[in-house]
């Protein structure tokens, strides 16, 4: 289990009947989270306990790491209120892009490649 | 022996244009390892900002689309190589030594750097930014090191003049990296020289390899040099105290500066002696002088480097070797046979090694010389009495470049010491 958690989406995603079918769902459930009407992104939400996250998070550019910080810092303004933010301040859902993601995946990847060379047993032919 | 040697290197040198003009020269004189070094003209003369070219050369052998920064070592390390890059003022030059037999690997380690390397941001801070500051500090800690920087800022201002190492000053983003690498990484920008290897193979391994490269006639423009002179003086404590004294030219080196450079080193050809130069006589305990020649494709630096653990005793030994130097305009007779000698000496005894061999071949494969070492050696021969002293009254007569670094109020000026 990695730090992303499990996931159908590559497995909806291969089929284009369940990809058509389950698209509409996906979007109303990312609607109902609520977590936009915080001002929020997705991978606002990511779970960043751990190494491997941060090594990701030391991937984002300066002005990532300070929208971020600014969008925590509006939601917890949000949950003091114990109301959420006006309408026009929701985050857009085109704008609710997995911007972490990607550098999650990439660091995965290099600490699996590092194992693999780290236990490989070689054979000079 | 030398004529043997001396024909081995005419006969294999090779220079060879492939169809996009990637220039290939190899030598195999049957070592056991071999070397390959791809030759690419982003020195620091053509950087468009200062640093880049610095920054650059520590991006060698970090990710590309072939393979990780991790893979590259690793896999290096399991085929038993060396890698190594290295940056001078007109070429980047990427090396990697290895046994026989495993060229398609390092030279495909090599040639993807130039064609896919991926120039990742977190590598860019993580990797290559503390090695370039450490670097920029210790050449600036350096006095000699530091001196010579200078002084080529002095010599050439723009072009030769641009610092080898990056300054602390100097923002390096990395936009303008990948700018100055895709201008750079050009077909007609890149050599590769090998030895150990023979150029048949080598030349096939190339065109495999190089295949994907940019075809761009983007040639590097550097303005043609000029020399300007000057002087300069810098506060440092720690290192020995240090002044330069430089004289150059534009154009082709001069064969009599090797001369020159001989007959003035201290360095003697019998240990345990003081040797014949009219320097070692004459300077102080406790102090140096090197002679420093430094060529290159449109002008050359020439210099003597003082250095001593006292500003009087580098005073002292600054003025006899001005001395010396203006003296030596007068060189002839079985004096100058000696010098000349000598030079011949150093000129063939440097091919001894891989480092000269790369030496003189990069001097001679983007300009498709076949000059060989007969040639160089011929060339030395030639330089008679008059032509000697006429070479030593054009250098000393244009404006010198004198460098002072260490207690600056005790180190002398430069018409203290009798330029």
């Amino acid at each position: 289990m990695n730090v992303l958690g499990p996931s159908l989406a590559p497995y909806i995603r291969s089929s284009r009947m369940l990809k058509k079918y389950v698209t509409p769902i996906a979007h109303w459930y990312a609607d109902l989270m609520g977590y936009r009407k915080m001002g929020l992104k997705y991978d606002d939400l990511q779970v960043e306990e751990s190494s491997q996250v941060q090594r990701a998070l030391g991937r984002l550019t300066p002005r990532e790491s300070y929208d971020r910080s600014y969008r925590f810092k509006v939601a917890s303004d949000c949950d003091l209120h114990h109301k959420p933010l006006p309408k026009e301040q929701w985050s857009k859902p085109e704008d609710d892009k997995r911007y972490l993601q990607p550098h999650i995946l990439n660091v995965l990847k290099e600490e699996e490649e590092r194992l693999t060379w780290d236990t490989m047993t070689v054979q000079r032919k | 022996m030398l004529a043997r040697r001396a024909s081995a290197f005419a006969r294999s040198f090779a220079t060879v244009v492939d169809n996009a003009g990637v220039k290939v020269a190899a030598i195999d004189n049957g070592q056991p390892t071999t070397a390959v070094t791809f030759l690419v003209k982003a020195g620091s003369r053509y950087e468009p900002k200062p640093g880049v070219a610095h920054t650059l050369k520590n991006f060698a052998f970090k990710s590309t689309a072939k393979r990780s920064a991790l893979g590259t070592v690793r896999e290096s390390e399991l085929y038993g190589g060396i890698l190594s890059a290295s940056l001078s003022r007109e070429y980047l030059a990427l090396t990697s030594e290895f046994l026989r037999g495993d060229e398609s690997f390092f030279v495909d380690v090599m040639s993807s750097f130039l064609t896919s390397s991926k120039f990742q941001r977190h590598e860019f801070q993580e990797y290559v930014l503390p090695v370039v500051e450490a670097e920029s500090t210790a050449a600036s800690r350096n006095p000699a090191t530091h001196a010579l920087e200078l002084a080529h800022s002095l010599a050439f201002r723009s072009g030769l003049g641009s610092s080898l190492f990056a300054s602390p000053h100097s923002h390096v983003s990395l936009d303008d990296v990948k700018e100055f690498a895709a201008r750079a990484f050009s077909k007609g920008n890149i050599a590769i020289l090998g030895t150990g290897i023979d150029s048949a193979a080598l030349t096939q391994l190339v065109e495999r390899t190089l295949a994907g490269a940019s075809v761009g006639n983007v040639a590097a423009e550097s303005k043609p040099s000029t020399y300007f002179g000057g002087e300069t003086r810098v506060e440092s404590h720690g290192g020995p105290e240090t002044v330069f004294i430089g004289f150059g030219a534009a154009g082709p080196v001069d064969p009599a500066l090797a001369i020159l450079s001989a007959h003035l080193s201290p360095q003697p050809s019998v240990k345990w002696s003081q040797g014949l130069s009219p320097i070692s006589a004459a300077i102080p305990q406790g102090t140096s002088v090197q002679p420093i020649i430094m060529p290159y494709s449109d002008a050359t630096l020439f210099g003597l480097l003082v250095q001593g653990s006292t500003a009087e005793g580098v005073k002292e030994a600054a003025k006899v070797a001005t001395k010396a130097l203006k003296e030596s305009a007068g060189l002839k007779g079985d004096a100058l046979k000696t010098a000349v000698a000598k030079a011949k000496f150093a000129a063939a005894s440097s091919l001894d090694g891989r480092d000269g061999i790369l030496g003189a071949l990069s001097t001679k494969v983007f300009v498709n010389s076949d000059a060989s070492i007969e040639a160089t050696l011929a060339s030395i021969d030639k330089v008679d009495a008059t032509a000697f002293s006429k070479s030593v009254a054009a250098i000393t007569k244009a404006k010198p470049t004198f460098v002072a670094i260490g207690s600056v109020q005790a180190l002398p000026f430069a018409d203290e010491v009798g330029l």
